[in-house]
């Protein structure tokens, strides 16, 4: 029996192996190359997707696991053509630089703000401990997520 | 790959029973599948069929008694931290579930897993569970039983996975407890060395039970049973660590890639006494 | 042309971002199609071995396999200044993760089943897995056949596992340690190895059509990958083409040849397209690391701090080829041998064989850990004569006029403004002491000098009917931002035009012109140079046409606001596409082609030896200045501050450059503090993945506070110097100087990890075992 799911608001089937790993259905049959291979292990949070809208490591996951649930990887987020907040906000701070390892931070983000839409510079390095960037050394990050709700700590 | 096969390598059983079964015929248990999904990554091999415990809803379920936390094996890091912060003298737990790995793999990641996954030393929820004096419920196919988790631990180094752990239980009892880890950044990562404290104080704060389990240093958890020898009956306010400083020896700590063996010892001490800064501070709390 | 710098300079927000926030870039890692095949190498698992037998009968055999290569496929060896480089291990494997076959099938389980499934037999060799085992008497040697490798570059004594010594002499250092009025100061140090961790692994995708190999590959050189592929496949350069997207991440890594041979190769045996990409294991075991080092320096210094004398030797690890570490020998004498005025100087260079995976280039290499020992051995010379750090910095610091260790004579008072705006803005109020929590505080400032890596750059401006402009080069952006921001910006202010309407081609080795790759901050300036020149033309072109229209000369003509106006008279004139639109009847589509090299800095004749550059053009400095908490149970160090002011020439693109500043400091961090690669028996990394090797995560770091300092003499366009490779050159150096300062103790290891400064505090870490360095400098040296 195939794995059923909601892929970014489609019903989808996948018929394979339903112990690959979500990310690897995702990359290689989904053709959603958004979702990054990067360490495999959990660490590095590249491979972010949201299951029923919570962010989960699709590397560990395998697709059988998903029965039934709501998958919403990158390309999922916002509408075709606009960016939602936290994208938004990346933009104008021009913050991306080699940029693989944004979709997972957008992926973090955009939950962890809902539920906490006024953090401390301290709670959002808190959030982002399964999000690494090789490139940026995180402080613009976190400044342009700081300037989402005019926080007094945000700065550009 | 046709259908019928994939049924047979991904099995979603509905109750204990027939997880046994699918056990039984070679098929590895998935909890959350942090643990089985690196397998190739420790040179594992991983050509064996899961047996997914998800659709097990009695795993699921954490009940509150007056006397015991029951928390399904499935049930996650997160949802457990989140569970327990009402429970003040479960601090231990609250705080170890709150803490590990990242936040997204403690969505994933479960009780269950944290005490089976085989070979993994860093774990923070076993310390807590055992300085709480939980017990574990493990179903085999002729039978049940429940053990306390020292014991579990110690038996299952013996023998493979007989049987599936389903439920842990926490006793509830007067007190209070904290975890503290030692890591090598901030955080993001297994820990050096853990420990996990319960201690219960009589009216004039001296301490009338204390139980200190110490993770990450040897191959498996275990409790510091001279640290908790020389605090029995002591006034809370005495100084634990420096205690601690000279009884270091219950210890044969591993060296490990990440960490000389005397560095975990070095910590030890420093780990006691943030583990009883925080049973000062909920102790203040309640007051 | 000065009004240039006021419509050059802005912070053009970066036009990939877009993309990359919505997960739709197409780096090389996400190019994929049923078509492709998909390739997997089967890497050697000892250090050191004779390869009795290989059979891939087996594997050839097993479902899905297209085709196997192995060292017959590739018969050419390559590297820098010699080529002692094969592809496949043939007869002989040096190092662990060795490539022996490389296996194309259906799909990336097939073709990794099938790998582990050839069959290899080995004889097991001695290893050298140290520097000091490599150079032991006797040692065994990793290139027994050295001598009929074919030399590149002449210049380098070799010998033994010794693969290339550069040396500097300058000046009578005997003479100047005999002095009865100097004090003698002797320090040593080792440090580990940095992986870049690329998120993006190295990757390719390859095809044989046309009789041509199209290599299309995450890279920062595509002109050295396909001189490489080429060379080992034994084809002609112009047999190889090579393109090249968006790359997620370089930091060096990607500056050589990597995978691309391989995948070429089975593309041709199959012919089909073929895919290979490091898995992340991979990536971490051979990743082409900053190598590990060992040095030993000694100077004389008087008791005013004249520095009358140097000598250093420093040992780089190669590994078990010659690579970047045969190049990179060339800079102890710009950076460990930089700084300040010698009076006179010695150093030796090795680049040491090792049977371990291939070391390479990583964000300003050995400048990093060479800044490190001589700010380390400079705190340690003031305190031998009591005089304060920043004070003897001042004076000794290299000013207009000075010579640096090969004799080069620097241009402009660069350094010592630097230290001072930091100092003045900073005032040092104590290096050391305890703080309230009981950890120890230091404060360090140090200074360095690092370069920008001149070289072959080209560039074409086409301008375009729509009056937008199409720059192509060879130039790849990798994430720095150069190439959707630097360039944009100065090929749009020579051409009178906004960025956001010059189009930038992605590199493709058929349309542009030779280019040394991108990295060593030479972007924007030898790839930046090349487009000025390039828009030159195109200018003389244009306004050659409009001159003529106008009945006017060309020199009354600018561009502005996308028009060509007279002159002092806004609003004359007319539109660039109205111009191109009349030029491209009259003499044809308007372009323009310029070319950047190396304008070949002098030094003095006869001090360096087996230098492959003796002086460098545009130097870059830079003052790093951080108080740091460690504490001293658990030895971990946490920065309180960082602050820096960096040399830029100009700054193009300030918000840029902070991006820039932000991350490299962080890099630097992990380098100082976190990240850690030891080799175990089997000559092998322990560190094989993201749990074991420790980067900086969001809570290990903190905001950089900086300043850009403008002005400093630059060849490069409108006085600009790269930018985005010095931030991680004086991290570990101020690190290390503060961490000393708090703790009291000599800080001579990298990575400073919390059970190493637990141990140093203990005093239970002892100075390096240097025993293979020499205390008698001209002992080091290899005579050819």
């Amino acid at each position: 029996m195939a794995v059923t799911f909601t892929l970014n608001g489609q019903q989808r089937r996948y018929s394979g192996d339903p112990r690959t790993s979500l990310m690897d259905a995702l990359r290689r049959d989904f053709r959603l190359t958004g979702t990054k291979d990067v360490c495999g292990e959990g660490f590095c949070g590249a491979c972010l997707v949201h299951i029923d809208g919570v962010p989960k490591v699709s590397c560990l996951l395998p697709i059988g696991a998903v029965e039934g649930a709501d998958v919403t990887t990158i390309e999922g987020v916002g509408d075709l053509g606009t960016l939602n907040p936290v994208q938004q906000a990346f933009e104008d701070f021009d913050v991306v630089q080699c940029g693989m390892c944004f979709p997972g931070m957008v992926m973090t983000l955009s939950h962890f703000l809902q539920d906490n839409p006024r953090p401390s510079r301290d709670e959002v390095k808190s959030a982002l401990v399964g999000n690494i960037c090789r490139c940026t050394g995180y402080e613009r990050i976190i400044d342009a997520v700081m300037s989402l709700h005019n926080s007094a700590e945000g700065r550009k | 790959m046709d259908s019928a096969n994939t049924d047979a390598l991904f099995l979603r059983p509905t109750d204990i029973k027939a997880a046994l079964v699918a056990m039984d015929g070679g098929a590895v248990p998935v909890a959350g599948g942090t643990w089985v999904m690196r397998a190739s990554l420790r040179g594992d091999s991983n050509d064996q069929a899961f047996v997914s415990l998800s659709q097990i809803d009695a795993l699921h379920e954490v009940a509150e008694g007056e006397d015991f936390l029951r928390i399904g094996a499935l049930v996650t890091h997160d949802h457990l931290a989140d569970f327990a912060r009402n429970l003040p003298e479960l601090g231990a737990l609250t705080q170890a579930a709150g803490m590990s790995a990242n936040p997204a793999i403690r969505r994933t990641a479960t009780i269950g897993g944290n005490i089976c996954a085989r070979g993994f030393t860093a774990a923070d929820l076993v310390p807590a569970l055992l300085a709480l004096n939980a017990t574990v419920e493990v179903h085999s196919s002729s039978r049940q039983d429940t053990t306390p988790i020292a014991e579990y631990l110690q038996a299952r180094t013996q023998r493979r996975a007989a049987g599936l752990l389903t439920t842990i239980s926490v006793p509830r009892k007067r007190g209070h407890s904290a975890h503290a880890r030692a890591l090598l950044r901030k955080a993001g990562e297994y820990p050096i060395a853990n420990i996990s404290a319960f201690i219960d104080m009589d009216a004039n704060n001296t301490i009338k039970t204390v139980r200190i389990a110490v993770g990450a240093v040897e191959a498996m958890p275990k409790r510091w049973h001279s640290l908790e020898k020389a605090l029995l009956g002591q006034p809370f306010s005495a100084d634990a660590a420096d205690m601690a400083r000279d009884l270091l020896d219950d210890f044969t700590p591993r060296d490990s890639v990440d960490a000389p063996d005397w560095y975990r010892l070095r910590v030890l001490p420093g780990l006691v006494r943030q583990a009883f800064a925080s049973i000062t501070d909920q102790s203040r709390e309640d007051a | 042309m000065n009004d240039l710098k006021e419509t050059v300079v802005m912070n053009l927000p970066r036009r990939d971002a877009r993309d990359k926030l919505q997960g739709r870039t197409k780096y090389t890692v996400d190019v994929g199609g049923l078509e492709m095949l998909h390739a997997a190498l089967r890497r050697a698992d000892v250090a050191s071995a004779k390869i009795r037998h290989i059979d891939v009968r087996a594997a050839l055999a097993m479902p899905g396999v297209h085709a196997i290569a192995t060292a017959a496929d590739a018969p050419g060896l390559h590297g820098l200044g010699i080529a002692d480089h094969p592809i496949f291990a043939g007869e002989t494997v040096r190092y662990h993760g060795e490539p022996i076959a490389a296996v194309a099938a259906d799909t990336l389980t097939q073709a990794r089943a099938a790998a582990a499934a050839i069959v290899v037999e080995y004889d097991d060799l001695p290893a050298v897995l140290t520097m000091a085992d490599a150079l032991a008497p006797d040692a065994a040697l990793v290139h027994p056949d050295w001598r009929n490798y074919e030399i590149l570059f002449e210049g380098g004594a070799r010998g033994g596992n010794v693969a290339w010594q550069a040396t500097v002499e300058r000046g009578d250092t005997d003479a100047a340690f005999a002095r009865e009025d100097v004090t003698i100061v002797e320090n040593v140090y080792q440090v580990g190895r940095q992986n870049h961790v690329p998120f993006e692994p190295r990757a390719v995708t390859a095809a044989f059509e046309d009789g041509r190999y199209h290599i299309h590959t995450s890279t920062q050189a595509p002109w050295t990958v396909k001189h490489v592929t080429a060379r080992v496949l034994g084809v002609p350069d112009s047999a190889v083409h090579v393109t090249v997207p968006a790359v997620g991440g370089g930091f060096g890594l990607k500056f050589d040849c990597s995978l691309e041979p391989y995948a070429a190769i089975l593309a041709r045996k199959t012919g089909r397209t073929v895919s290979q990409v490091n898995s992340r294991k991979e990536e971490m075991m051979t990743c082409l690391c900053r190598e590990n080092a060992d040095i030993r320096i000694r100077s004389a210094v008087t008791k005013d701090g004249d520095i009358v004398g140097r000598e250093a030797t420093v040992l780089m690890d190669c590994g078990a080829y010659g690579g970047e570490q045969v190049f990179l020998t060339t800079m102890t004498a710009h950076t460990l041998g930089g700084n300040y005025k010698l009076g006179s100087v010695r150093l030796c260079t090795k680049a040491v064989y090792t049977n371990t995976p291939p070391n390479g280039a990583f964000r300003a290499c050995n400048g990093v850990y060479n800044t490190f020992a001589l700010e380390r051995h400079t705190d340690e010379i003031c305190a031998a004569i009591g005089m304060d750090p920043v004070a003897f910095r001042r004076r000794n610091v290299v000013g207009d006029g000075d010579i640096g260790a090969t004799g080069q004579v620097f241009r402009g008072n660069v350094l010592e403004p630097m230290l001072d705006q930091l100092t003045a803005k900073y005032p040092v109020e104590r290096r050391s002491g305890t703080l309230p929590d009981g950890r120890l505080y230091g404060r360090a400032t140090t200074v360095g000098t690092w370069f920008i890596f001149v070289g072959p750059s080209a560039a074409t401006v086409n301008l375009n009917a729509d009056g937008s402009a199409t720059l192509v080069t060879a130039g790849v952006e990798i994430g720095s931002g150069t190439m959707m921001q630097s360039l944009p910006q100065i090929v749009a202010a020579n051409l009178g035009i906004h960025p956001d309407k010059v189009i930038v081609k992605t590199a493709d080795t058929d349309a542009a012109g030779r280019d040394l790759g991108v990295g060593g901050g030479r972007t924007t300036v030898s790839i930046g140079a090349a487009s000025e020149a390039a828009c030159a033309q195109v200018r003389d072109k244009l306004l050659g046409v409009v001159a003529e229209l106008l009945q006017t000369s060309a020199d009354k003509l600018v561009l502005s606001g996308g028009r060509v106006e007279i002159q002092g008279r806004p609003g004359s004139g007319t539109t660039i596409e109205k111009i191109v639109q009349q030029a491209e009847t009259s003499i044809g589509p308007l372009s323009g082609s310029g070319a950047f090299t190396a304008p070949g800095e002098r030094s003095m004749p006869g001090c360096a030896a087996g230098h492959f550059i003796d002086a460098i053009d545009i130097p870059v400095f830079a003052v790093h200045d951080c108080e740091v908490a460690v504490d001293p149970v658990t030895g971990h160090v946490e920065i309180l501050s960082y602050r820096l002011v960096q040399d830029v020439g100009l700054a193009l693109n300030p918000r840029a450059i902070h991006g820039q500043i932000q991350g490299g400091v962080v890099q630097g961090i992990g380098y100082a503090l976190t990240e850690e690669i030891t080799i175990n028996s089997d000559g092998a990394f322990d560190q094989t993945g993201f749990e074991t090797y420790r980067m900086p995560l969001a809570g290990d770091v903190l905001p950089i506070e900086f300043d850009l300092y403008e002005g400093a003499p630059s060849i490069g366009p409108l006085g600009t110097k790269g930018a985005g490779e010095v931030p991680i050159l004086n991290v570990a150096a101020a690190i290390g100087c503060a961490v000393s300062n708090a703790t009291g103790k000599s800080v001579n290891a990298l990575p400073m990890t919390p059970p190493r400064v637990a141990a140093l505090i203990d005093g239970k870490a002892p100075a390096p075992e240097m025993g293979h360095i020499d205390t008698v400098w001209v002992k080091n040296l290899v005579r050819s």
